[in-house]
């Protein structure tokens, strides 16, 4: 019994991060399933690339190591951490940012046009297209 | 370096130049935007010509450093005989589009002139970000020009009439799951092997095929392209955004959108992971069950329907189905087979959406049942319906044949009979639904008020140029695609297949 909690308890502290990004990354898929709210399906769609970029994070890090800037003395390449997934995740911060924007301008024309931005009352309308 | 080295970046500077002037210039006059982007897209045509003759009269692929930083640090884009006809395709169906849907936008524009400004920059910048997609060498490149080529086709989506807004709405939720499982499998590829070039990737991946990142990187990939390009389960977003979309940017959104992406598939599951290792071998078979019921599925479902667009979106299912068979099969003739497909589909389905636009264009017709020998007013919208649907259907002079002939002689190299028979059933069932609309075209009684329209028009042309020039270009290609398929296969496809991705 003791082992096996040894056991669960090395994989939380080695992987248990991971299984937290990927419970994040469960919940926004889920959401964006189960809510009938266009609202709460994008927001759930940001949790989901939330998870994303903690996952990148997460695996760019390193035990010890020190920010990839030049300080005062030059240290040998082990002693910092990987600037790379940082800058990508940079890359996808601003993307998700369009891809919001993008989804509230959408909104907001659903809107204008039906009135609401609940998934039921959308589809139970029929709305004015064939 | 003189100009010609630069091609690579000037196919897609030129779009990207145009998607930032043109909004400005709408202010001054829109009919300069206009052309703006017109011409960008054309000069871009221009570039990938060079590039690909380039590539074909050297016989060495192009690889472009940007910024000069050197690889696997910065960013490359490599062009070879592959991508750059994935690229020739992209722009001249880009530039086509533009052309097309100039009469729809002096139909449309009012007093204000930045929603056909914003129009005519999404339509470049959707360029932009598929020329992007088949261009770079680098996978979190590819990301963003996925991206990119995802808002702005959110974009024109919505600008659609009806249930445009929503049909994007819900695509923009679905095509970021996509979007966002493909980043994560380039995480876990990072995380294996520590650099994002593709071909350093395919170098790596060797020594780390077995590790379990790589089975998770492949699955998520599988995911992310599939639902990019609307691969049977996964197409849930595409029928309601392909018929919804803005009837003038429909050929783009139908015909290359989802092609590049599984170009993407291609390079990665060909090039990166090879089809060595075991794990491959058993994803590229769940690959081939997906492609087979989603080759039937849509070719069942087309036949439910009388919408015009929703047969198009449907059969573009059950094609996009072929395109992964063609991966299942795996060998040298199934990939050639699912390249050409890629290329002939692109310029069927774009055609026939040329079709379908210029219907909505002149008469607002939507439902098949609403053509009744239309073929008197719009000859050469039926010389275009005709010859396309004859293509989709598979008939020997044009296009669509060649390609199914190529996955048929792979699946039997291969001994999977299964992928022949159901080649064939579908084949009969899309003659099946094109039939029902050609027969409605040519044999359907006539509807009086179009005649009576047709009495009043005086008219020369059917339609505006702009309109007739892209629907000959699609029929040309799809001819000449079929005519001249052993020297796309012989001299331009099968020295970078065997080259970079069968060694």
């Amino acid at each position: 019994m003791t082992e096996i909690l040894k056991s669960v308890e090395y994989f939380l502290a080695d992987r248990g991060i991971y299984m937290l990004t990927l419970v994040l990354l469960a919940i926004g898929i889920y959401g964006m399933i189960a809510c009938s709210n266009y609202m709460k399906k994008l927001m759930c769609m940001n949790i989901m690339q939330v998870s994303i970029i903690f996952f990148f994070l997460t695996f760019g890090q390193k035990e010890g190591a020190t920010i990839p800037v030049l300080l005062n003395d030059f240290l040998s390449a082990d002693a910092y951490i990987n600037p790379v997934p940082h800058a990508l995740m940079l890359t996808a911060i601003v993307v998700s940012l369009g891809i919001t924007g993008v989804g509230l301008a959408l909104l907001m024309r659903i809107k204008d046009i039906y009135g609401t931005i609940e998934e039921s009352e959308i589809t139970g309308k029929g709305g004015n297209g064939k | 370096m003189s100009l010609m080295d630069h091609m690579p970046i000037l196919v897609i500077l030129f779009p990207l130049t145009a998607t930032l002037l043109c909004p400005l210039l709408s202010h001054f006059s829109m009919n300069i935007a206009k052309r703006i982007v017109i011409t960008a897209l054309f000069i871009s045509v221009i570039c990938s010509v060079v590039q690909l003759a380039q590539v074909v009269v050297s016989g060495q692929a192009i690889h472009y450093e940007l910024g000069g930083w050197k690889v696997p640090y910065g960013i490359e884009f490599v062009t070879d005989g592959l991508n750059g006809t994935v690229t020739l395709l992209v722009a001249v169906i880009s530039w086509t589009t533009a052309l097309f849907s100039s009469p729809f936008e002096k139909r449309e524009r009012g007093s204000n002139t930045l929603r056909s400004a914003g129009y005519y920059s999404m339509l470049s910048f959707l360029a932009v970000g598929l020329l992007g997609m088949s261009q770079t060498g680098d996978a979190f490149n590819l990301y963003v020009f996925m991206e990119i080529t995802a808002i702005s086709g959110y974009g024109l989506i919505a600008c659609g009439e009806g249930k445009g807004p929503i049909a994007a709405f819900r695509y923009l939720l679905t095509g970021t799951i996509g979007a966002s499982l493909y980043l994560l499998g380039v995480g876990f590829l990072y995380a294996a092997t520590g650099t994002l070039n593709m071909s350093d990737l395919a170098k790596y991946m060797p020594e780390v095929s077995d590790s379990p990142l790589i089975i998770f990187s492949i699955g998520c990939l599988i995911i992310g392209f599939g639902i990019k390009m609307a691969l049977f389960p996964l197409h849930g977003w595409q029928p309601a955004a392909h018929s919804y979309a803005h009837p003038a940017a429909d050929p783009m959104i139908a015909g290359i959108m989802i092609k590049v992406p599984a170009y993407a598939m291609l390079r990665f599951f060909f090039c990166i992971f090879k089809s060595t290792s075991p794990v491959m071998e058993t994803f590229l078979d769940v690959l081939g069950i997906m492609a087979v019921m989603g080759v039937l599925f849509g070719s069942l479902k087309a036949l439910r329907y009388d919408t015009y667009n929703k047969i198009l979106a449907y059969s573009s299912i059950g094609q996009v189905g072929y395109i992964a068979m063609g991966f299942a099969i795996g060998n040298m003739y199934g990939l050639l087979g699912a390249v050409l497909h890629i290329i002939s589909h692109a310029f069927m389905k774009a055609g026939l959406f040329y079709t379908s636009g210029a219907l909505k264009f002149r008469y607002d017709i939507h439902e098949t049942t609403q053509l009744g020998q239309i073929y008197r007013q719009m000859p050469a919208t039926s010389l275009t319906m005709t010859v396309c649907a004859l293509s989709m259907i598979g008939l020997p002079p044009f296009a669509g044949f060649f390609s199914k002939w190529y996955l048929a002689l792979g699946a039997i190299e291969n001994g999977q009979y299964g992928f022949v028979a159901v080649l064939i059933a579908s084949s009969l069932l899309s003659a099946i639904y094109f039939f029902r609309v050609l027969e409605k075209l040519y044999m359907d009684k006539k509807d009086e008020k179009i005649a009576e329209n047709a009495g009043r028009s005086n008219k020369k042309l059917e339609l505006p140029w702009q309109i007739i020039v892209p629907m000959l270009v699609a029929v040309a290609a799809v001819i000449l695609i079929g005519l001249f398929n052993s020297y796309i296969v012989g001299e331009v496809l099968k020295p970078t297949m065997t080259e970079v991705i069968l060694s």
